[in-house]
C-alpha cells in the first residue's frame, strides 16, 4: 500500500469545545484526524473542591484570566486596549475545563438580524439548519433542563431534568411573578442524573467555575474526547502551533508547532481545521504570513481578527434578609429571564439581552468582593457585613447582544510574545453606543427584579472587567468574501482546505452564552467536511 | 514558627494590623491572633507578585504611625493610621486586606462559625427537586420568540 500523502487527513488546532466535537465527528467517518493542543490534561488531583482553601483557586491555579493564572501552557494577551478582559483555559477540553456550563441556544431571530432589525448581517444559515446539530450535540454532552420554554422554539427532551428549586429560586420567583416576566430553568451543560461513562451526576457542590472534579459538568474532556480517542484520533498535547503552512498555490499544507521539549515540528494534512478560539485562531492566522498571504492566512480581505464580539455583562446582586444559600448548587445555571430578548425600539436600542439568574459564592469570595468586586469592609463592622451577604446573596448577569464592529479586533502585539517567541495577541475593543444604552436599560430592569423580590440591598457592577468569557466573530461567517472570512460550512473563502469552526465563526453574537451554538456549528461544519473531504482535500 | 519571607518585626506588625482588619467576633479571636500573618507570609514566599504591595503597605503604616510605634497606639489611633494609608495607596492596601481575608476565611474553624461543615466535595449538597408547577403562568404566556 502506498504511504499516505499527508501525516493526517485532517489536522485540528485546539482541543476545546469545537475541536473536540469536530474530532469526534470527522473520525466517525474514518478520516485520520490529529489534534494539536498546547495544553495538557488537567489532572483530577488539581481540583481544589475537597480542600478548605478551595476558593483560593479562583485567584491562582484556576483563575479564569490566563494573564493571572500564568500556566506554562498559557499565552499572554495584551489587554491594555479593552475594558473587558478575554478569559480562557488552555488545556485538553479548552475553556470548558472550568466554566459555568450555561447552555442556552440562540433564537431563530438571532440568525437574521439584518433582515429583521436592519443591523449587522444575517448568518449564512438559519436556526432551523442548525437545529439537528444542536440536538446531536446535546445528546452527546448531556444537558440538564426542561423542554417547553415559550421563549424558544420547541426542542427535544433534555437528557436529564433541571436541577433544583431552592430558596434562591423562591426569592427570584417572588420578583418575577410580581412583574409578570418570562423565566425558565436554564439548559445547563451538566448532568443531574446518571448519563455517559465515568461521570457522576452533579451533587450541587457549587464552584463549577474552578472545574468539576466528578465529571458532572459536560466539559469537552469528559464528553467528546474519550469517544474521539476511542475512534483513533491522535491528540498531541503540549503542542503549541506557531503557524499554518501553505503551498505556492495558497493551499494549507499543515502546521509548524513546538513540542513538549520545545523542539519545532511540522505536521502535514489534507485539511486544516482551526479551533483555537476567538482569540487564538485569528492570532495564528495573522502569524501565518506567506508570499500569497502577506497579511496572514486567508486575510487578503483584512477581516481576520476584526469584528471581535464579547457579551458585555453587568452584574447585579440582591442581598436578602432570608438565607438563600447561593453558594450551594452549580454557580451558573438556575433560571433565565428572556423578557427583553427581542428588539423593541421604544427601549432606545436595537436587539436585546437576557437576565441570567444565577447563584453566588463562598465566604472568602464574598469577603473579597463576591462576583461583583465589592469587598466587605474591614474593621469593626466587618463580621456583620460579611454575615449579611454570605448565604444571603443572589447574582444576576445582564448579558447583552454585542453588535459586530470592525474596529473591535484581535491583532498581533508588536512586542509581547509567548514562551516560544510567538507574537502574542493584542485586543482592542470599545463598547458601541447601542450596547451602552442597552446596558443601562438592563441594569435598571435587574434592579426592578431585585426590588420586586424584596432584596434589602442591591449591588451593581455596571461593566464587569473579567467577563470576556465569550470570544466571538474574529473570522466571521458570511457569503460575501469582502465582508467575511469563511462561508457557512466554515471553509475559508481564500483558502478552500482551511476551515474555522470555533467561536470566531459567529456573524453576530446573540445575547446568550455561545458554546452550545459553537459546538453545533462545529458538528455541522465537520459533517459537511466529512462528506466532501475528497473534493476539499484534492 | 519562623517566617519564610517577612522579618520577625514585619510579621509582628502584620499581625497587629490584621487584628484591626478582621477584629474579634463573639468567641472568635481576631485574624492576627489566629495566626493569619504566618499564612500571609507563606503566600508571599510562594507568590512574588504579592510582595511589593504588602511590604509597601507595612512600611507606610510604620511611617504614618510617627514616633509612637503602631504597637503602642491605642485602638482608635491604629484605625486612623490604617485609613490614612488606605487613602494614600488603595491598591496596595487592598492587596494586604485581600491576603488577610484569604488567610482567615480558608480556616476550617472560621468556616464552621459560618455554618460550613466542610469543603464542597465530596459530599456536595442536597437541594429540593425542581417544581414544574411553578411554571404554569409562564407556560400560558404563549410563543415569545420571533421568526418572521
Ligand atoms: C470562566 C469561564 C466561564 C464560561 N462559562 C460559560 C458558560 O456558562 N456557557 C457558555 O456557553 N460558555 C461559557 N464559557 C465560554 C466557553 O468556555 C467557550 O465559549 C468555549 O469553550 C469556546 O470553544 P472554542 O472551541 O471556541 O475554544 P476553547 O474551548 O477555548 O478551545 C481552544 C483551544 O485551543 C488551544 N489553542 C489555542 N491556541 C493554540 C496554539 N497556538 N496551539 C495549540 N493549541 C492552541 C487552547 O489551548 C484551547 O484548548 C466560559 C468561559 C470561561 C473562561
Ligand atoms: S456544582 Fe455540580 S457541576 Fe458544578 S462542580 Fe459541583 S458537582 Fe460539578
Amino acid at each position: 500500500m502506498p504511504a499516505p500523502e499527508h501525516d493526517s487527513d485532517v489536522l485540528i488546532v485546539g482541543s476545546g469545545a469545537s475541536g473536540a466535537a469536530a474530532a469526534w465527528s470527522l473520525s466517525r467517518r474514518g478520516l485520520r484526524v490529529t489534534c494539536l493542543e498546547q495544553g495538557r490534561w488537567v489532572d483530577q488531583s488539581e481540583y481544589a473542591h475537597s480542600r478548605p482553601d478551595y476558593e483560593l483557586a479562583r485567584q491562582t491555579s484556576f483563575a479564569k484570566d490566563p494573564n493571572v493564572r500564568g500556566w506554562a501552557e498559557d499565552y499572554p494577551i495584551n489587554n491594555s486596549g479593552t475594558p473587558i478582559h478575554p478569559l480562557m483555559v488552555n488545556a485538553v477540553g479548552g475553556s470548558t475545563v472550568h466554566w459555568s456550563g450555561h447552555f442556552p441556544r440562540m433564537r431563530p431571530s438571532d440568525f437574521r438580524v439584518k433582515t429583521l432589525d436592519g443591523v449587522a448581517d444575517d448568518w449564512p444559515f438559519t436556526y432551523w439548519d442548525l437545529e439537528p446539530f444542536y440536538d446531536l450535540n446535546d445528546s452527546m454532552v448531556g444537558v440538564s433542563g426542561l423542554a417547553g420554554d415559550p421563549g424558544n422554539p420547541p426542542r427535544s427532551p433534555r437528557q436529564t431534568p433541571p436541577l433544583a428549586f431552592d430558596a434562591g429560586c423562591e426569592a427570584y420567583l417572588r420578583g418575577l411573578e410580581k412583574l409578570g416576566w418570562h423565566w425558565w430553568p436554564c439548559d445547563n451543560a451538566l448532568i443531574s442524573e446518571p448519563f455517559g461513562e465515568n461521570r457522576s451526576p452533579c451533587n450541587c457542590c457549587g464552584p463549577c467555575d474552578i472545574g468539576c472534579p466528578i465529571g458532572a459538568m459536560s466539559s469537552a474532556h469528559v464528553t467528546y474526547w474519550p469517544k474521539a480517542l476511542a475512534q483513533g484520533v491522535q491528540l498531541i498535547t503540549h503542542a503549541r502551533v506557531e503557524q499554518i503552512t501553505v503551498d505556492r498555490a495558497g493551499r494549507a499544507t499543515g502546521a509548524l508547532y513546538y513540542d513538549e521539549q520545545g523542539v519545532r515540528q511540522s505536521h502535514s494534512a489534507g485539511v486544516v481545521v482551526m479551533a483555537a478560539n476567538g482569540v487564538g485562531t485569528p492570532r495564528l492566522l495573522l502569524n501565518s504570513t506567506s508570499a500569497i498571504f502577506p497579511s496572514g492566512l486567508a486575510n487578503n480581505s483584512g477581516i481576520v481578527g476584526a469584528y471581535l464580539m464579547f457579551h458585555p455583562v453587568a452584574l447585579v446582586s440582591g442581598v436578602f434578609e432570608e438565607v438563600v444559600n447561593g453558594q450551594r448548587g452549580p454557580i451558573g445555571g438556575l433560571m433565565n429571564c428572556q423578557e427583553f430578548y427581542e428588539t423593541d425600539l421604544s427601549r432606545g436600542y436595537v436587539r436585546g439581552f437576557e437576565l441570567q439568574l444565577s447563584r453566588n459564592v463562598g465566604p472568602l469570595s464574598v469577603a473579597n468582593g463576591g462576583i461583583l468586586g465589592h469587598p466587605v469592609p474591614w474593621g469593626s463592622g466587618h463580621h456583620e457585613a460579611l454575615r449579611s451577604r454570605y448565604a444571603h446573596t443572589m447574582t444576576t448577569s445582564v448579558m447583552l447582544e454585542d453588535l459586530p464592529e470592525r474596529e473591535n479586533r484581535v491583532t498581533l502585539d508588536s512586542e509581547l510574545t509567548d514562551a516560544h517567541g510567538i507574537p502574542a495577541p493584542r485586543v482592542e475593543y470599545r463598547l458601541g453606543e447601542n450596547t451602552q444604552r442597552m446596558l443601562e436599560f438592563g441594569i435598571a430592569r435587574a434592579r426592578d427584579l431585585f426590588e420586586a423580590a424584596e432584596a434589602v440591598e442591591i449591588l451593581v457592577d455596571p461593566l464587569v472587567r473579567e467577563s470576556g468569557w465569550h470570544l466571538m466573530g474574529t473570522c466571521r461567517m458570511g457569503d460575501d468574501p469582502e465582508s467575511s472570512v469563511i462561508n457557512g460550512w466554515g471553509q475559508a473563502h481564500e483558502c478552500p482546505n482551511l476551515f474555522v469552526i470555533d467561536g470566531s465563526t459567529f456573524t453576530t453574537s446573540a445575547a446568550v452564552n455561545p458554546t452550545s451554538t459553537i459546538q453545533a456549528i462545529a458538528l455541522r461544519c465537520a459533517d459537511w467536511l466529512g462528506r466532501n473531504y475528497q473534493e476539499v482535500a484534492a | 514558627m519562623t517566617p519564610r519571607f517577612l522579618t520577625p518585626k514585619e510579621l509582628a506588625l502584620l499581625s497587629l494590623v490584621q487584628n484591626e482588619l478582621v477584629p474579634s467576633y463573639g468567641d472568635l479571636p481576631p485574624a492576627g491572633t489566629l495566626g493569619a500573618a504566618l499564612t500571609v507570609d507563606a503566600y508571599l514566599a510562594e507568590q512574588p507578585r504579592l510582595r511589593r504591595p504588602v511590604l509597601t503597605t507595612l512600611r507606610a503604616i510604620e511611617v504614618r504611625s510617627g514616633k509612637t510605634p503602631f504597637a503602642e497606639l491605642d485602638a482608635g489611633r491604629r484605625v486612623e493610621v490604617l485609613r490614612k494609608v488606605e487613602d494614600s495607596d488603595p491598591e496596595s492596601f487592598s492587596e494586604l486586606v485581600k491576603q488577610t481575608y484569604n488567610a482567615y476565611y480558608t480556616r476550617p474553624d472560621i468556616q464552621a462559625s459560618l455554618g460550613i461543615d466542610g469543603p464542597p466535595q465530596p459530599l456536595g449538597f442536597e437541594l429540593p427537586a425542581f417544581d414544574e408547577s411553578r411554571l404554569s403562568r409562564v407556560r400560558a404566556m404563549g410563543k415569545l420568540w420571533r421568526d418572521d
